[in-house]
This record gives structure tokens, C-alpha cells and sequence, in this order.
């Protein structure tokens, strides 16, 4: 193998079709950074320029190592990642109450955007590994505390949007990887039942509903929740012993259930009491913005104002009045999906998304082809890294998702999302062009 | 099971779940799209609305309030202006611009800081109000202020400004129960007249003309239509309507003799008409004790209203239009018209004055003549003249209570008279029914006796008299008074329309019998209890009248002192003025009523309304 041989092989379609996203965006920031009272720019549109050069010449030169390099590092490059990202944390510099950035003067790193990569890079490997034996329960959970460390961490800087996208990332490559669909919804199962009836109680007292539903009511009494909590696990224990000595189908689907909804209560109670009121309030405007009209919900507002307004031709380059008038929050990085809608309308939000979908497509494509299963699990990570990225984000836009923060891979401003972008792009091509060479 | 085929087998499920995957996403982007669609083409149009009204913030334009002159406007002189106004700024916000409730309260902060205003009174304005609605923050800001508020734009974000004169009553309190005066519109009045247009940082008229003829001086708001940038910089900005400004007023009333009466009347509570009988139109009326309408708006007003609404005496009323007092002595002239238009008497039917009159009954019952005099024989003239009570009981009695009230009823004293002024009173008649009604008793003679004279359950209002007595004067012939001769362009003044008189009421009166009361007035002048005016160079007429009432703040019985008259006594009745003037504790009508008639007189004199 040598590396001018691979560089011919490159998949151009995708490079050309990233180039023209991120050229939109470019425009768009340059939209979004135009003040047209004082007649000036932000400037901001250059910086993304260079950032898109320097995640070029990255992406390149990724493309051109063999991927399967990164899967024998995967522990370094985590850990490495991981360190920096504690050591942010703690003594990082603060935007907007968050501590999530490395400040070089010049420019600044957001290592929890290279940490998304570095997750999807150790679970690609240790799913590899753990390739036969994934259906069992167990095997979860070495991935999961993978997938917990960092989130822990990005939590206490804390950036709650960021940290929120590492769970489906685990779980789409759990469901690649092979493991036990009924595993994985259990779990599930478990946090809802853990995050929805506290969530439930607290709004159904924040918004004075007098008339809740029996079972809110029931388990309105923190005694009464231990002890249905308790009865299930009793069961559940009762049944799995027995299943030891008889080994029944029954006994299995008595257990299971039993012992989910069980773990389900206890995580609402242990939600319920560790965490404060305010918190619990909070959790609930990210979850529905109209309790805090004031709030997040301005934002909700005033972004479905500016897409809608956009109608099916949009108002044209630099004449969106909700984005050039400022009305629009966060226009050139979190919100700049609205700027395109805006100016562009239906049919420009309609094109962003057929090639932003068309990334996609070839990421799941390259999947299918990758050689190994590492390349494989690896390809499908970094899809989903770019797709949950677009789904909430324009989710969050058009008023359909929470406000997360997260930025519209390769549109938002923001170096360290685009520079993680296109080395998951470099990594992408790398895998596609060595489908063939075994 | 071999390598090879679990491998394959692996490398389907793999397959098939990568399918599963990508379908989800592509579910996923379809949901995204079916939303664009429904925000950007099905409810498009609701959305580009309301980013227009996002970034479009119109600045009301405050149409200037149009200016009250009096009656003797002309288009080039120098003319008396009674109200007008003067350059000011007001201070507005519309509370949903902003994004929180802190970025709000430091924003007005900023404001409270430069102002010296306290922070709370802005607050309170806004709560409880529509946040959508522009809300009026703080009155007559001066101009250099607006230049600091405009050079740091970014401490004041939505804090937008508007001209907004200030009424200036350049008279003060001589034409405060004519003119009025403006506030700020309540909530009652804004949900009553906000579909008229009115909005909720409006003045309205309170009082007076201002109220009355609100919707003639008010004018049309315009609006500047800006667009704006989230922090409320101009981005763009055009005149989208014009303001016109309200109409001006012309007065009926005269500035010399409205002051004259003014001064005349000093300290002493009452009021003064001063009409013309052939029009309605009013030259002066007064009431007092009176208030300066400039206090009342100005910017600290509230211990000012509170003094003025909790004195007992009253000011804010307009005791010419508003208030009911026994006529007392005036009413003998409805009595003796009543008499001779009945043809129960004529100007020569003579009683004697033994200084009492009694009436017999169960009970013999004395009614005195005033103060004790014994006048002798009189015939009517000489009886009106001398207020000879003891003629007037003989009178009453013989034509009874019903033809009384019907000849007052006739000369309508116990309605409105419609003048153009908010408030009016109407006056109060007894009759038979009502008396049963709430004493529970017939009518007895007594009353009739009572009534004759202008004493008992009778209470008219002084302008109710005024009109009784252009009647008399105008033969029977009533128009409405009113206050305002022309409304007039703001710009060059031109007359839009001027008030035309107004018939209200004809009532056939014979000659002799009118002849009779002139007379008899014009001797109470040459010979009876007017006499001070008969040293004018007008011959004029009139009836004092002494009021005996129960006050009702005092419990003490006190005299309140009427003068109604007119002039000249004998000429065509398009020259004659009527006056009429009250003084509340005036002792008796020739001692504090007729000196202010005097004044009044010798002052249309010097202007030559008599000519």
C-alpha cells in the first residue's frame, strides 16, 4: 500500500459535497455576522475559512493513514483525550458559564467536540473485540462506563447539550455492534421510568395540576414508591433464583420486566431526593422551553419566527430581518440553520439537508463496504456523530427538539466541531478507499 | 456451527441492522422536512407577520391638542388664547421587547438613575399591563434629557421617545370649570373608548370642555414607522402617518367678562351666568370656589387632587351648571306669571301687607313677610319689586300648587338645559305624587304658601334660572346655552362650523302679562331691593332672592343670596344680557349677589353689549 496510490482513490463526490456545506455556512456566518446598521462585518466567516483549511489539510492527511492504526491507539487516544479533557474541566477558560475551552491566544479547543470521536473510536474497538460474546447483558458495561467517564466530566464544566449526545452514540453502536435489542431497550426502559416520573411529579406540582392522574398521586409518597420498588425486586430475585434451579421461559419474562421497572422506581426515587428542586425545573425547561417563555423559550421563538417567516423562496442573501436585525440568538453558530432557512427559504433548508443527508448516506455506505468490523462500527459512529448532530440541532431550529446547544456539523460557526468534522470525514474516506485492499 | 458461516451469518444481522439504522435516519430527516414545510409554506404567512411586527416599531406621533380662544377671535389680531400647549417628551416602552425581566428592570434602572424618578412608579406602570402594548414610562421629559438618553442609546435599549406637549391653561383657575382639564386615561374609560381609536397612554379630557369636546380637540395620532434591530437601533425610519392636530376652539364666553365676574365674585362661593338671551350664547360663567387645571396635570399632582377632592367645599363643582338651591324671591316671578298667564290675576290685582299672611285651617298658621316688613296695599309690580312675600302667599294660594308647577314645567325647570358643558344638574320640582310618595303626606296649603315664594321642596340650578329668565326676557322664546361658537382649523384657522342657535322651547306668553314682571323688575332696581343698580349707565332690571336652607354640613339654618337680572330694562331683546349670580352664605341676595351683578353690568357696559 502506498499513500499516493490511496490518494487517487479519495472519494471525491463526498470531499465536493462537504466543501459546498461548509462554504454554505460560510456564507451564512458571514449572514449572521453583518451588522446592517453599521454597515460591518464580524469578520467571523474568515476565521471559519481558515478553520476549514486547517480541517482540510487534517483530513487529508488522515485519509491517507490506514484507519486501522487509530483502532490499535484507541486506548491512547482516549485516554489522551480524555486527560486533556478533565484538565479543561478544572482549569479551562469559561464562555457563558461553561468551562469548556483551552485558550491558545489566537484561537481556542473545545476538547469535549474531539472527545465524540475519541468515544466512537475506543467503542469501535472494543466492540470489535467483544464481537461474539456483545449479546450478553454484561458485556454492556465496559462500553457504558466508557461512554459515562466523559460524560461525567462534560456535565461538571457543565455543558448539558454536549454531554446529552454521547448516550445515543453509545446506544447506535451497541445496536450495530450486535448487542441484545432487548438489552438495550431494558435499558432504556430503566431511564425512563427513572427520569419520567420525577420529571412527571415535579412539573404536575410546578403547573399546580390538581387533577393529576391516579398513578402521579400514588407515587406522590416517596414510601410509597420504595416499597412498589421493593415488592418487584422481591419478585424479580424470587424468580431469577428460581430460574437457576428450573431454568423456565417464564421465569425469564416475570424477572426482566420485573426487575426493569424495579431499577426503573429506584432511579426515580434516587432522582427524586438527591436532586433539587431547581434542578429538576431546569431539566424541565430543556425539555419544554415554553415553561420559561422568557428564557430559552425567547430563543424557540424567535428561531421559528426566522425560519417561517423564510417561506418557500426565503428573503435572500443578507435580508432575513430576524437574523440581520439580531432578533435571531446565536445566528452564526447554534441557530444558523434558521439564517438558511430565513434567506433561502424552503427550498435552500431543502438542499442543506438533501446533502447533508447525502453524508450520511454515504457514511452508512461505507459501513456496509468497510472491510473489518472495526471499520465498519467506526464508520457508523462517525455517521451518528453527524447525524445526531443535525437531527437535534434542526430539531431545536424548527421548534421539534429541546435546546440543546449543539452545533449543525460543518454549517455552525466553531473551529473545534468543524476541525473534529472533517478528521471524522478524513477517517470516513480513509475506510471507503481501503474497502477493496485486504 | 462453522467459522465461516456464523461470520456470514454475523455479517447479515449486521446488514440488516445497519438497514434498520438508516432507515431511522432517514425517517428522521423526513420528519425534519414535514416541519420546514409546515412552518415555511402552511403557516408561512402567520410567521412573516410576525417578523414584520418583530422588527417594526411604531412611535405614536402625538397630535397636538387644539387650542381654546375666546369669543373675540379674530384671524389676524392678537387674540386671548385660554388653553394651549407646550413642547415636551414622553418616555415609552413596549415591555415584551425585552428578553427577561432583569434586563428590563436595569434598563428602567438606568432610566430611574438619570430621571431622579424612583424606580417603583415606572414598575408599577408596567405590571398588569399588556406587555405587547406600548406603556407610557415617564411624562414632560425635557429635551436635553432626551439628547443623553439618544447619545447612550445602548444603557436605554427599547426606551423609545415621542413628543408629547403639555396643556398649558393660561388663565388658571379663572376658567377652570369651563375649560377643565386632561388625564391620563383610566381603565374604565380605555375599555369603554379604546375601539374610538383611544389608546392607553392617551390623555383624554376629565372635565369641562376639555371633555365635552374631547373628540373635537384631540386630533389624529400618526406614527413614525421604524425598523428596528433587537436592541432598538434605528435601522430605518420614515413618517408613516402624520399626526393632525385637534381643532380650536372659539368660546362664547368673554375673557373681560368672565374675568370681571371672576375677580368680583373674590372669595365667595357660588356662581355667575352671564347669557345672551336672543342666542344662548354664554359670555361668562364662574364658579367658585374654583382650582388651577395647570396644578392638576402637572407632573405631582397627587396631594394637589387629593386636597382638592377631599375639600369640603367642593371645588372640582361646577356650581352654575351642578348645583340646587331654593330659588327662593326668583321664583315669585314664576309665581306672578303663572298668575297672570292663568288670568287669575293681572299686574293690577292688589293685596294688602298687614306683614303677615295666615292661613286658616285646623290650626291658623302665620306666614311672615321678610324681615318682618308691612308693606300695605300693593299691586303686582310694586310686589315684585319689593319682594313683598305676604302678596305672593295671597297669589299662590289663590292659583294653587298644580298651575305653579305646570308654568314651571312650561319654562323647563325641571330639565336640562342642554348646555355643552359634561355634568349638568337638572333642577327639582315637588309636585303632589312625589311629596305622598316620600313624606307620606298630601300636599297642604302650606306648601302651596311655601312654594309661592320660592321656599320649600323647590331646588333649581342657577344656569335653570338664567334660562327661566331669558325666557321673560326673549319672550318666551328659550335657546340652549352653550359655551362654543366655532370650531376652526388648527393650520389657518378657517371656521369648520360655528354654533347656531338652538330653540329648545316657545312658550306663548301674552304681552301685558311679560310687561308686568319687566316692570316690576325694572322698579326693583329704581325702587326696591336692587337698588345699587340703578346708578349704572344701563338701565338694567332683576329679582334678589334670599335662600333659606338647612345646611346639611352644618345643621344650622343659613341664607343663600340670588340676583337674577337683565339689561338694557326696555330695548329689543337681541341687545338684553342676562345675569345671574349666586353666592352660597351670601346673607341676602342684595348684599353679596347684587354688587357682583354690578360689576358684570357696568363691564358689559364698557364693552358695549348693549348696543
Amino acid at each position: 500500500m502506498k499513500g499516493s496510490e490511496n490518494f487517487f482513490k479519495l472519494d471525491y463526490l463526498l470531499i465536493g459535497v462537504v466543501s459546498i456545506i461548509v462554504l454554505i455556512g460560510c456564507l451564512m456566518i458571514y449572514s449572521g455576522g453583518f451588522d446592517p446598521i453599521e454597515k460591518v462585518n464580524s469578520g467571523l466567516y474568515k476565521r471559519q475559512i481558515v478553520w476549514f483549511i486547517a480541517g482540510f489539510i487534517l483530513m487529508i492527511v488522515i485519509a491517507c493513514i490506514n484507519y486501522q492504526q487509530l483502532g490499535d491507539y484507541a486506548h491512547y487516544i482516549y485516554i489522551a483525550v480524555l486527560v486533556v479533557l478533565i484538565f479543561t474541566t478544572l482549569f479551562g477558560s469559561e464562555v457563558r458559564n461553561i468551562r469548556a475551552w483551552l485558550n491558545f491566544g489566537l484561537f481556542s479547543i473545545q476538547p469535549s467536540e474531539f472527545m465524540k470521536l475519541a468515544l466512537v473510536i475506543l467503542l469501535g474497538k472494543l466492540l470489535e473485540l467483544r464481537e461474539r460474546d456483545i449479546s450478553r447483558f454484561r458485556e454492556l458495561l465496559l462500553p457504558s462506563v466508557v461512554m459515562l467517564v466523559p460524560v461525567m466530566v462534560i456535565l461538571k464544566q457543565p455543558d448539558f447539550g454536549t454531554a446529552i449526545i454521547f448516550i445515543p452514540i453509545l446506544f447506535t453502536m451497541l445496536f450495530v455492534g450486535g448487542a441484545d435489542v432487548s438489552h438495550l431497550v431494558s435499558i432504556i426502559l430503566v431511564a425512563a421510568i427513572g427520569l419520567v416520573l420525577p420529571m412527571a411529579l415535579t412539573y404536575s406540582e410546578w403547573i399546580g395540576d390538581t387533577d393529576a392522574s391516579f398513578l402521579l398521586k400514588f407515587f406522590n409518597d416517596i414510601r410509597r414508591l420504595l416499597v412498589v420498588a421493593g415488592i418487584l425486586l422481591a419478585i424479580a430475585v424470587v424468580a431469577f433464583l428460581l430460574n437457576h434451579m428450573y431454568r423456565k421461559k417464564l421465569l425469564r419474562k416475570i424477572y426482566i420486566p420485573c426487575s426493569v421497572v424495579s431499577l426503573g422506581l429506584f432511579c426515580s426515587i434516587l432522582i427524586q431526593n438527591f436532586f433539587k428542586d431547581y434542578q429538576k425545573k431546569r431539566i424541565l425547561v430543556f425539555l419544554n422551553p415554553d415553561l420559561d417563555p422568557q428564557g430559552s423559550g425567547y430563543h424557540i421563538i424567535q428561531s421559528k419566527i426566522a425560519v417561517g417567516s423564510g417561506g418557500f423562496f426565503g428573503k435572500g442573501f443578507l435580508q432575513g430581518s430576524q437574523s440581520q436585525l439580531g432578533f435571531l440568538p446565536e445566528k452564526t453558530s447554534d441557530f444558523v440553520f434558521s439564517v438558511v432557512a430565513e434567506e433561502w427559504g424552503f427550498i435552500g433548508s431543502l438542499l442543506l439537508i438533501g446533502l447533508l443527508g447525502f453524508v450520511m448516506f454515504r457514511g452508512i455506505q461505507t459501513a456496509l463496504q468497510a472491510k473489518d468490523k472495526f471499520g465498519a462500527l467506526l464508520a457508523s459512529g462517525i455517521t451518528s456523530i453527524l447525524f445526531f448532530h443535525m437531527f437535534i440541532n434542526i430539531g431545536m431550529v424548527i421548534g421539534i427538539m429541546p435546546v440543546t446547544g449543539l452545533p449543525l456539523c460543518f454549517v455552525s460557526y466553531g473551529g473545534s466541531n468543524l476541525l473534529m468534522c472533517m478528521i471524522s470525514l478524513g477517517i470516513l474516506i480513509n475506510i471507503r478507499s481501503r474497502r477493496h485492499i485486504h | 456451527m462453522s467459522y465461516s458461516s456464523l461470520k456470514a451469518k454475523m455479517l447479515e444481522a449486521f446488514r440488516l441492522r445497519m438497514f434498520i439504522y438508516g432507515s431511522i435516519m432517514a425517517f428522521a430527516l423526513l420528519v425534519l422536512i414535514v416541519q420546514l414545510f409546515n412552518l415555511q409554506i402552511v403557516q408561512g404567512k402567520d410567521y412573516a407577520t410576525r417578523a414584520r411586527l418583530n422588527m417594526e416599531s411604531n412611535i405614536p406621533i402625538a397630535a397636538s391638542r387644539g387650542e381654546i380662544y375666546d369669543r373675540n377671535f379674530n384671524q389676524d389680531g392678537s387674540n386671548i388664547i385660554i388653553a394651549s400647549n407646550r413642547s415636551a417628551f414622553n418616555l415609552t416602552t413596549i415591555p415584551s421587547r425585552f428578553k427577561t425581566k432583569e434586563e428590563m428592570r436595569k434598563i428602567l434602572e438606568n432610566l430611574s438613575v438619570l430621571l431622579k424618578i424612583p424606580l417603583d412608579t415606572m414598575m408599577s406602570d408596567i405590571t398588569g399591563k399588556n406587555p405587547w402594548e406600548r406603556v407610557l414610562l415617564v411624562e414632560d421629559v425635557s429635551f436635553d434629557k432626551i439628547v443623553k438618553i439618544a447619545s447612550h442609546a445602548e444603557k436605554f435599549v427599547n426606551i423609545d421617545w415621542e413628543d408629547a406637549p403639555i396643556r398649558v391653561y393660561h388663565y388658571g383657575s379663572m376658567f377652570s370649570h369651563l375649560t377643565g382639564y386632561i388625564g391620563s386615561i383610566n381603565s374604565q374609560e380605555y375599555k369603554r373608548l379604546r375601539d374610538q381609536g383611544y389608546k392607553n397612554y392617551h390623555k383624554i379630557g376629565k372635565t369641562g370642555i376639555e371633555s365635552q369636546y374631547d373628540v373635537t380637540l384631540r386630533g389624529k395620532d400618526g406614527y413614525i414607522r421604524r425598523i428596528v434591530d433587537v436592541r432598538n437601533r434605528i435601522e430605518d425610519e420614515a413618517v408613516g402617518l402624520a399626526a393632525s392636530a385637534g381643532n380650536n376652539l372659539v368660546l362664547t364666553v368673554d375673557y373681560e367678562v368672565q374675568k370681571t365676574a371672576f375677580d368680583a365674585m373674590a372669595e365667595n362661593m357660588g356662581g355667575v351666568i352671564v347669557m345672551k338671551p336672543s342666542t344662548g350664547e354664554i359670555l361668562a360663567m364662574v364658579s367658585k370656589p374654583d382650582f388651577d387645571p395647570n396644578l392638576i396635570i402637572s407632573k405631582n399632582n397627587s396631594a394637589i387632587v387629593q386636597e382638592l377632592t377631599n375639600n369640603k367645599d367642593r371645588p372640582f363643582l361646577n356650581r352654575s351648571i351642578q348645583s340646587k338651591y331654593p330659588p327662593a324671591s326668583t321664583f315669585k316671578l314664576v309665581t306672578a306669571i303663572t298668575a297672570l298667564e292663568t288670568e287669575k290675576a293681572t299686574g293690577e290685582t292688589g293685596f294688602y301687607c298687614p306683614g303677615k299672611y295666615t292661613l286658616k285651617g285646623y290650626r291658623d298658621r302665620d306666614f311672615y313677610c321678610y324681615e318682618g316688613h308691612v308693606h300695605g296695599a300693593l299691586n303686582m309690580p310694586h310686589a315684585i319689586a319689593l319682594s313683598c312675600s305676604v302678596y305672593f302667599y295671597n297669589l299662590g294660594y289663590r292659583i294653587g300648587p298644580t298651575s305653579i308647577l305646570r308654568y314651571a314645567d312650561y319654562f323647563g325647570l325641571n330639565a336640562k338645559t342642554g348646555i355643552d358643558l359634561p355634568g349638568e344638574e337638572a333642577g327639582f320640582l315637588p309636585s303632589k305624587t312625589w311629596k305622598m310618595k316620600v313624606f307620606g303626606q298630601p300636599w297642604y296649603d302650606g306648601d302651596t304658601i311655601n312654594m309661592s315664594i320660592g321656599q320649600g321642596f323647590l331646588a333649581l340650578t342657577p344656569i335653570g334660572m338664567a334660562n327661566f329668565l331669558s325666557a321673560i326676557v326673549n319672550n318666551g322664546t328659550v335657546y340652549r346655552p352653550h359655551i362654543i361658537k366655532e370650531v376652526r382649523t388648527p393650520d389657518n384657522n378657517a371656521v369648520i362650523s360655528s354654533t347656531a342657535r338652538d330653540k329648545i322651547r316657545e312658550i306663548p306668553l301674552s304681552p301685558t302679562s311679560l310687561e308686568v314682571l319687566k316692570t316690576g323688575m325694572r322698579l326693583g332696581v329704581m325702587r326696591g331691593t336692587s337698588g345699587r343698580l340703578n346708578f349704572l349707565k344701563v338701565p338694567v332690571a332683576g329679582k334678589t332672592g334670599t335662600a333659606q336652607t338647612k345646611s346639611k354640613r352644618t345643621e344650622k339654618f343659613s341664607q343663600h343670596a340670588w340676583f337674577i337680572g337683565y339689561g338694557p330694562y326696555d330695548a329689543e331683546p337681541e341687545k338684553a344680557v342676562v345675569v345671574v349670580v349666586f353666592v352660597e352664605y351670601g346673607i341676602a341676595g342684595a348684599v353679596r349677589a347684587v354688587p357682583v351683578a354690578e360689576r358684570v353690568f357696568a363691564k358689559l357696559y364698557d364693552l358695549g353689549y348693549f348696543q
